[in-house]
């Protein structure tokens, strides 16, 4: 296949993921668990949300119920995990930094995949691709798939094919593959594989005669967008090789943190979202403290899913605080902010808050009538040792404390050790 | 340069305040000469951990490897993104287990060796049958 040089010269998008990631992060610190069917169940030790292979090839679903699994967990040799969120934070951070020296255009889409901008000949993506698997699996310890294409929506299916189909190796790049054989494998795919398009959807797209993905990249985009939304005509557009969903903007800068994440039940209560910001301004406050910075302005938000047609509400509120502060009361109180435009019933799919115009701690001391009681009384400094010693959770402010509802107080029974975040719980090496 | 010296004599009924005398003299009005050469303390991170996204720390069990200077308890620095060679002490994947032991790659094959009389050698058939985790660089012997 002959291509101008030019087109081959266009910016591509890699999708990196980690295979299974939570039992991946839990294998790279116990090999005994390799071979094994392993979950990871969700907060509060509720349900699997994460399988290995071999847990999957049991028929354990997604999202099993834990109580429901226990009784025959023995006779399978299943290995049930608590969420070791301190580990998996850390894989990922680790993740992260290394696929950021593989390109500068890097979108940390989750805990766990990533999109990243990169360039080059059909042989030199090829390569790049299987250069950041080997890498990540070699430094950090976990196995990633990578799917490279022209768009999001098709790098995330190459990245699936990578993952599914053996041939690949874990790497697959669109260009790469033959034509025919693209089209012989997008034929046998159900339009549901694709990103964004769920289950309902799957549905409405099956009654107008769409049923796999080829069906649904041989539609006009224009009477799919009449048809259904703006969203599904893009998915159209870039399943065409059109480019529709633009790389995120950086993040995380020197100015601005950002506490945000996808849920994974939605939250549909006003008292739920009022934990996850509690919980998110105590972090805020942490991070800033041990940073030695102060924010001026805080931001908090929400969000149904971008894929839910039905429900479309994105409320978020800018706070300005009357002085610079890290104070954990006061960035829960200013959290807190958002809850009137929440609309209880929805299902909100994510909550974030981010703190800006941020600057050095104690450059000028407020005027006296404006010290804060609660500054003054280090409670946030209080609340970080105690939680150091004593783990997350052990103390917490109001909502966010320890008498907090089912969803936050985390249970973890089956927890392993915090092998890279705390002194006491590192992987042990045998010397016999 | 106004130095102050102490300790004072203390009576028994002094206040509290008497005794906050500092123990070392106290430039006053005078710079240090020193603060221009301050470039910050030794940072453990930046002289033992060349790589942090490649680095762990793990802790040793038993006593396999005192020849080496690496005692039961002792914590080990350990880089994954090292190419193991003839010699380096690695942290291996031994029966679903990670464990310390010295690589020897020689022409009569590849050995995996305790530094301890009492443990015997370990034969791997082939380097390829070896599942080394990472290779350890400095050892935190506990003194």
């Amino acid at each position: 296949m002959s291509r101008p040089a030019v087109m081959r010269r266009m910016p591509q998008i890699a999708h990196v993921d980690v295979n299974c990631f939570y039992a991946s992060a839990e294998r790279a610190f116990d090999p005994s668990l390799e071979g094994k069917p392993v979950i990871v169940l969700s907060n509060n030790d509720g349900c699997a949300v994460t399988r290995s292979p071999e847990a999957k090839a049991l028929g354990i679903p997604m999202g099993e119920p834990w109580f429901k699994l226990a009784p025959r967990a023995k006779e399978w040799g299943l290995v049930a995990l608590s969420s070791n969120y301190e580990l998996y934070g850390d894989i990922s951070a680790r993740v992260m930094e290394l696929l950021g020296r593989y390109s500068a255009w890097l979108e940390v889409y989750s805990i766990d995949e990533a999109f990243l901008g990169v360039k080059g000949s059909p042989a030199e993506l090829l390569a790049l691709g299987r250069a950041m698997k080997a890498a990540v699996r070699r430094h950090v310890g976990v196995p990633v798939c990578v799917g490279i294409a022209p768009t999001k929506t098709l790098a995330k299916l190459c990245n699936k094919w990578a993952k599914h189909n053996p041939a690949f190796d874990g790497v697959c790049h669109w260009d790469s593959v033959p034509a025919p054989v693209r089209q012989a494998l997008l034929g046998r795919l159900s339009v549901e594989e694709i990103w964004g398009v769920a289950g309902r959807l799957t549905k409405r797209l099956n009654a107008i005669g769409i049923h796999t993905i080829l069906d649904l990249t041989a539609a006009d985009p224009v009477a799919i967008r009449d048809k259904f939304s703006v969203v599904m005509m893009r998915t159209v557009l870039e399943l065409q090789g059109t480019p529709c969903i633009p790389m995120e903007e950086e993040r995380i800068g020197r100015d601005q943190l950002i506490f945000s994440r996808s849920f994974a039940t939605p939250v549909t209560t006003r008292a739920g979202l009022r934990q996850v910001l509690s919980v998110y301004g105590q972090q805020a406050s942490a991070r800033l403290g041990k940073h030695g910075l102060q924010t001026k302005v805080l931001t908090a938000f929400a969000g149904t899913s971008h894929y839910n047609q039905h429900q479309a509400s994105y409320p978020s509120v800018c706070v300005a605080l009357p002085m610079p502060t890290a104070d954990p009361v006061l960035l829960t109180r200013a959290a807190h902010a958002l809850l009137p435009a929440i609309e209880e019933g929805l299902k909100y799919a994510r909550a974030g808050i981010m703190v800006t115009d941020l600057r050095p701690t104690g450059n000028q001391s407020p005027l006296e009538p404006f010290e804060n009681p609660h500054e003054e009384r280090h409670i946030g400094t209080l609340l970080e040792d105690v939680t150091r010693r004593y783990g997350r959770g052990s103390i917490g402010l109001g909502h966010a404390g320890i008498k907090t509802g089912l969803d936050w107080s985390m249970k973890r029974d089956m927890l392993s050790p915090r092998y890279t975040t705390h002194w006491d719980e590192l992987p042990l090496v045998k010397a016999a | 340069m106004g130095v102050i010296v102490g300790p004072r004599v203390i009576d028994a009924g002094a206040s509290l305040l008497s005794v906050l005398v500092s123990p070392v003299p106290v430039a006053a009005g005078y710079p240090s000469p020193a603060q221009d050469y301050f470039d910050g303390r030794i940072d453990l991170n930046a002289h033992l951990i060349k790589d942090i996204t490649s680095t762990y720390v793990v802790r040793v069990t038993g006593d396999s490897m005192e020849g080496a200077g690496i005692s039961d308890g002792d914590e080990l620095i350990v880089n994954r993104a090292l190419e193991p060679q003839d010699g380096s002490v690695v942290v291996a994947v031994l029966d679903g287990e990670l464990t310390i032991k010295r690589l020897r790659i020689t022409p009569a094959g590849v050995v995996l060796q305790a530094e301890n009389p009492a443990y015997p050698d370990i034969q791997v058939p082939a380097l390829s049958d070896l599942t080394v985790w990472g290779v350890a660089t400095r050892c935190l012997h506990h003194v």
